[in-house]
């Protein structure tokens, strides 16, 4: 699929890194050296230097033969007008970023009269997803695949302090369920039976639906696991207005603290219910003033993911059973952890996710990014020409960290073990390190390998240097 | 430093000139000739070595900028090692160091030959020799790359260190796919150059030679003499076409086939590099009718064959030059350091570059004036940004710096300073044919075995644009940190 991607920064970054990887040819143009500069010493694709609003950029890159735009620039405007315009040139489908909810009203006149296929709000998106994580308690809900057959879900083992320090093959509580991925102290393992389970970590499981209802149900660490009842929220930017937005409707008491007076004073008049503070978020006096301790919940939603981290640190300190923090680095998650801090939520990983989601509708129908972007879980319509048809998943001996979670035939779900086949047709959802996405590519898309690759892997398989 | 993964990239690039080297064996089969073992043996040792390379398990497979120049210098230094042994066992040449310059020459486009009689050589190695200007006029890793696509992400490392000019632009967004155009073009060229030169009435075999030289900017010819008496009177102007062709930027010929027209018509670089060419040649011409009371079409036709075959750093001759008048001589010397343009199969220093450090000189001269003016170095219309611009001084400078260095120790064996100034020239600039005992027609066996060596450095050093070679060579490339 040809893309062209407007906007060089973390979010255009993240989307062309995992489109080419997943084969497709794109094109990235931004108006800042250093910001291309940088896509070009590490991603294969092409660059090029100038506004993409300008029609002879988007001409010179021929939309007609380009099957998505996504315009990730820095101004919702330039975005929404480069979409258009490129619809406008011929170009298959377009996507924009727009995050001012003064827009967010109106997303459904964008798509009908300028024909913006999809539309996405980073921080809309995050105020879902912490949203989520608040009423949800414990077990998170990554993702759902198959049109909600399949699910996977983060699952704490503090939550059932019984599991820890046994081993996998031990534990007979998973029932139809898969463990794909264990965190700990931020850093991925892949399990096996013998892989023995520590307090602090956070298992990946990917199963039935009702399987994994049933299992993050009976789990009930706090009986009052609903809503929570008091919640600070540090920072009343865009993602903190549709947060305390959410919140107060569910019933929640909600409290933000912005230090702009002016912002505050768009908080105060556009939310109803919700307390809102003018003053420093970091500063402890106020926090103490307006009884941080005595908080269910504490979000930190800043422009800083330093000053997000360090609050959200003090806010555990206090003891505040729920905290939440913004971190728009992917390669600071790993760290946060670590640090005992609930969740990290990243706007970048969310949006890009649900843009290659978009974007590749086809094929790979669902996909997420987890750990920062270190592995996905995606899932693959299979077809005949695919090297997994047909093999037993023993036999096809997929490398360590590559594993197939669920097989979808029908309305059947499978959770597949050694003698599993795949058949074309079949939905599988796969769990899959970053670094072997080329070879999952290589499995479940291409057909088997020929001299060149012969050639290159030194011996006749589609080849494996890792598991060696 | 990732070795694994170098070393697996070197001998995946053995495997492949190893399949390349069939291509000649089988010519030398065609023809009959004993050559053919010489290959059969060169093949066997460059697979057998490639097939070690290859079993090497890297432990990642990141490239970064530092394993792309180490490829690039050991890929070029081995290929021409490997291809250097058919003519060392068809005993073409003396001894090894002749058969490393034959085919580092070869190679690097540059065409300087130490075969006094390549009439006399059998059919299969005079296929390679040219061959291997074909090969190496693209690039051989590039070619490793349109190969190769999963070398992913760290080819554009490759692609950088070894591509001609100071800018390494993609096509499409696949290097792959980018580095496959490229080869597209680079044959469709090369099959109109074959064509041309048979509908002008020169023997198949001896076309698709010189075809290979003058697309690939090489030299090589299969005479002894300079060209001219073979085929009929088109062949020097068909050559000439060809070669001036061959010195532009590949990439302009893929916006050719996307009809976009107006980026031929803005492109300064292709206007400069054509009328450096068409004034050179109108020049030389008047100088001819001058001095040597040359008719107008004889003079014109030798005069453009010369400078178009000097600019593109090709180096064949329809005349011995050295007979002309000191300017015509003096021009054509200035020629030796210009080369084509950046993307194309030329050496040299490349117009480009000349154009930038020339608006350099005029940015200093306004600033002489105007103190305080902000005076941006432009090109077709884009601000060059201050590092490339930075970088393309010290090339100019240090290019300079290796002539000067290369000359002086030419000179040192005894050699006269018009052949060693040329001799060096026309190796860093990979023209391969120079003035004085190094002229037309004449061959670079004369000079000792170390002289030789130098010469065949100077080579690799001026087809890798020298700093990817020279980083090598500094202690902080191989530090850790």
């Amino acid at each position: 699929m040809r893309i062209f991607i407007a906007g060089a920064g973390k979010l255009g970054y993240k989307v062309a890194e995992a489109l080419s990887r997943n084969g497709h040819d794109i094109t990235v143009v931004d108006t800042d050296d250093q910001a291309l500069q940088r896509v070009n010493n590490n991603l294969d694709v092409l660059t090029a230097k100038g506004n993409a609003a300008q029609l002879q950029i988007l001409e010179q890159f021929n939309m007609e033969r380009t099957s998505v735009v996504l315009a990730v620039t820095d101004s919702d405007e330039t975005n929404i007008l480069i979409c258009q315009m490129a619809k406008e040139l011929g170009c298959a489908r377009a996507a924009a970023r727009v995050r001012d909810p003064a827009y967010a009203k109106q997303i459904d006149f964008f798509s009908r009269r300028f024909g913006i296929d999809f539309i996405i709000n980073p921080d809309q998106e995050v105020a879902k997803e912490i949203g989520r994580y608040l009423v949800q308690g414990g077990a998170i809900h990554v993702e759902q695949f198959a049109q909600g057959r399949v699910g996977l879900v983060e699952y704490s083992v503090s939550l059932r302090p019984e599991l820890a320090g046994r081993m996998l093959c031990e534990l007979d509580v998973f029932h139809g369920l898969l463990v794909v991925a264990v965190s700990r102290d931020g850093e991925i393992i892949i399990p096996h039976g013998s892989t023995q389970l520590a307090g602090k970590d956070v298992l990946y499981l990917i199963g039935k639906t009702p399987d994994l209802k049933a299992f993050a149900g009976d789990g009930e660490p706090w009986p009052q696991r609903l809503l929570p009842r008091n919640v600070m929220i540090l920072g009343g930017g865009n993602a903190g207005f549709y947060l305390a937005r959410h919140l107060q409707e569910l019933g929640a008491a909600v409290k933000i603290i912005e230090q702009d007076e002016a912002r505050c004073a768009y908080l105060a008049e556009n939310l109803r219910n919700v307390l809102v503070i003018h003053g420093d978020g970091s500063d402890h006096d106020l926090l103490e003033e307006e009884n941080l301790s005595q908080m269910d919940a504490l979000v930190t939603l800043t422009g800083l993911d330093e000053e997000n981290l360090l609050l959200a640190l003090l806010g555990k300190q206090r003891g505040i059973g729920r905290v939440v923090a913004k971190v728009s680095r992917s390669n600071f998650i790993s760290l946060i952890e670590q640090l005992g801090i609930d969740r990290a939520v990243n706007p970048v990983l969310i949006s890009a996710a649900a843009i290659i989601r978009f974007i590749q509708g086809g094929q790979i129908a669902s996909l997420s990014l987890l750990f920062g972007g270190q592995a996905e879980v995606v899932e693959i319509i299979v077809t005949e020409a695919s090297q997994v048809v047909g093999v037993t998943l023993a036999d096809l001996n997929l490398p360590q960290g590559m594993i197939v979670g669920a097989i979808v035939r029908g309305s059947q779900v499978t959770i597949p073990r050694g003698d599993s086949v795949i058949r074309p047709g079949d939905r599988v959802v796969v769990f899959c390190l970053a670094a072997l996405v080329n070879q999952l590519e290589r499995l479940f898309y291409r057909p088997r390998g020929g001299f060149l690759r012969e050639l290159w892997h030194g011996r006749k398989d589609s080849g494996n240097p890792s598991a060696d | 430093m990732n070795f694994g993964m170098v070393g697996r990239i070197l001998g995946t690039l053995l495997l492949i000139e190893a399949l390349i080297l069939a291509v000649p064996l089988l010519v030398s089969v065609v023809y009959g000739e004993t050559a053919a073992s010489a290959f059969a043996w060169s093949i066997v040792i460059t697979a057998a070595a490639g097939l070690v390379l290859t079993r090497i398990k890297p432990g990642s497979d990141t490239i970064k900028a530092r394993e792309g120049l180490l490829i690039v210098t050991l890929g070029w230094a081995a290929a021409a090692v490997f291809g250097a042994l058919p003519f060392f066992f068809a005993r073409a040449v003396p001894t090894f160091i002749d058969a490393l310059f034959e085919c580092t020459s070869g190679l690097t486009t540059t065409g300087a030959t130490i075969i006094n009689d390549p009439e006399a050589l059998p059919r299969g190695i005079l296929f390679w020799r040219s061959f291997s200007h074909w090969l190496g006029g693209m690039g051989i890793l590039v070619f490793t790359l349109a190969l190769l696509p999963a070398i992913g992400v760290g080819g554009m490392q490759i692609y950088k260190a070894e591509a001609p000019g100071p800018s390494a632009d993609k096509l499409v967004p696949r290097l792959a796919n980018t580095a496959q155009l490229l080869y597209t073009v680079y044959l469709g060229l090369t099959v109109l150059a074959v064509l041309a030169l048979v509908c002008a009435g020169v023997p198949l075999f001896d076309a698709v030679l010189l075809g290979f030289g003058a697309v690939g900017t090489g030299g090589f010819t299969p005479y002894s003499t300079p060209i001219g008496s073979v085929g009929g009177s088109a062949v020097p102007w068909a050559l000439a076409v060809l070669m001036i062709l061959a010195g532009v930027n590949f990439s302009l010929y893929y916006e050719l086939w996307r009809r976009r027209w107006s980026s031929l018509g803005s492109n300064s670089e292709l206007k400069v590099y054509l009328g450096i060419t068409v004034l050179s040649a109108a020049l030389v011409t008047m100088n001819l009718v001058r001095s040597l009371q040359y008719g107008w079409g004889d003079a014109a036709k030798h005069a453009l064959f010369q400078v178009s075959s000097i600019i593109t750093t090709t180096g064949y001759s329809t005349a011995d030059y050295s007979q002309w008048p000191e300017f015509s001589k003096a021009v054509l010397f200035m020629l030796l350091f210009v080369g084509g343009s950046a993307g194309s199969t030329a050496g040299g220093i490349k117009v480009i570059r000349l154009m930038v450090a020339a608006k350099l000189v005029g940015r200093e001269v306004r600033r002489m004036l105007h103190s305080q003016a902000l005076v941006p170095v432009t090109i077709n219309g884009r601000v060059v940004p201050q590092e490339t611009v930075a970088s393309i001084a010290s090339f100019v400078f240090l290019y300079l710096g290796l002539f000067v260095a290369g000359t002086l120790l030419v000179a040192l064996a005894g050699t006269d300073l018009f052949t060693s100034a040329s001799a060096a020239a026309a190796t860093l600039g990979n023209v391969g044919v120079g003035f004085g005992l190094v002229g037309p027609g004449n061959s670079f066996s004369f000079f000792s075995g170390p002289v030789k060596l130098l010469l065949t450095v100077l080579m690799l050093v001026g087809r890798l644009e020298m700093f990817t070679v020279l980083v090598i060579f500094t202690p902080g490339f191989w530090r850790q940190a």
